[in-house]
């Protein structure tokens, strides 16, 4: 009965986030020119599907630890270092790379909706399936520093 | 009465191993489609001979059709249990190079300037895809079709 449950919010994760990121497609409207824009972003909306169904048939049994007090007590502080860690790192990484190759994260917008697909969809799969708070540390880390970036670093 | 648990458990495994391959092919067949309108479209790809854009298509599928009628299964089906670490990294170098060649493979079908020829290739590797999907029930059949699909997006994304 577990098991089954789980498979079907699998499913319906990757449904929802193919739904979100062609919102997300539809509000980058104005950047959009061409008709290789849509399909390279289709594409990098697509980029994580395949690999996350790949993922899950290797990875079939190991899912849901159980979420206890005493689980959550153990990696509080772990996962709070690294999700500070992430963040800084991240938000260093494109403020770098903006510096070195001179353009802004937004004039390629394909990257940043490779970076944000991939981040969001195994965001929610490893909440929903496996629920390593370490990882959530991390993932949330990388998110948090993208939007950050997006909404207070460029002008 | 826990044997007959366990037993239901792995079995479990395996049937919802083999529903993330039928997907995964799903995803592969439109991507392949996806690909086939990107070209006609954007390369304007004329059609020389009508008659061919018909026939094409059973240049692969008439083979693909007669080999899943005569031949077996290749490989015993999904393990049940866990893969251990060198079965995983094996298979996943194994995506990368697929992918690789995939990538490939998207070039050279976008050099293709006439539509019965683009059509014909893409048939083939549809084939292919449906041949593994079939006979080849398996982490090796899973990896090349993953490899085959990323190997279409990363194309699209990066070289397109």
């Amino acid at each position: 009965m577990k098991l089954k449950q789980v498979n079907i919010a699998f499913v319906v994760t990757v449904g929802v986030s193919v739904l979100v990121f062609v919102y997300l497609v539809f509000l980058g409207y104005d950047e959009i020119k061409t008709f290789k824009d849509v399909i390279k972003i289709i594409a990098s909306i697509l980029f994580p599907i395949p690999m996350l169904f790949f993922v899950r048939f290797i990875l079939i049994e190991h899912f849901l630890p159980k979420n206890t007090d005493e689980y959550k007590l153990k990696n509080q502080r772990p996962a709070t270092i690294l999700l500070l860690i992430a963040v800084v790192s991240s938000l260093a990484t494109m403020q770098l790379l903006e510096v070195v190759t001179q353009q802004k994260l937004e004039d390629n917008l394909i990257f940043a909706h490779l970076i944000n697909s991939t981040t969001i969809s195994s965001y929610v799969l490893n909440y929903v399936l496996y629920n390593n708070l370490r990882v959530n540390g991390i993932l949330s880390g990388v998110l948090l520093s993208l939007a950050v970036h997006v909404f207070f670093l460029s002008s | 009465m826990n044997q007959i648990f366990n037993t239901s458990n792995e079995k479990k495994n395996t049937s919802k191993r083999e529903l993330l391959f039928t997907f995964q092919s799903i995803i592969v067949t439109g991507l392949l489609a996806f690909t086939a309108i990107a070209f006609f479209y954007y390369n304007n790809l004329n059609i020389e001979k009508g008659i061919k854009v018909v026939f094409a298509p059973f240049l692969s599928v008439v083979p693909l059709l007669f080999i899943l009628s005569i031949l077996r299964d290749l490989r015993n089906g999904f393990k049940e249990g866990n893969y251990n670490k060198p079965e995983i990294m094996k298979f996943g170098l194994i995506t990368i190079g697929v992918t690789a060649a995939f990538t490939g493979i998207t070039y050279l079908l976008s050099e293709i300037d006439a539509l019965e020829v683009l059509l014909a290739a893409i048939i083939a590797v549809l084939s292919t895809v449906f041949f593994l999907r079939s006979k080849i029930k398996d982490i090796l059949g899973m990896s090349i079709i993953t490899g085959i699909a990323e190997g279409i997006i990363i194309y699209m994304i990066f070289l397109f």
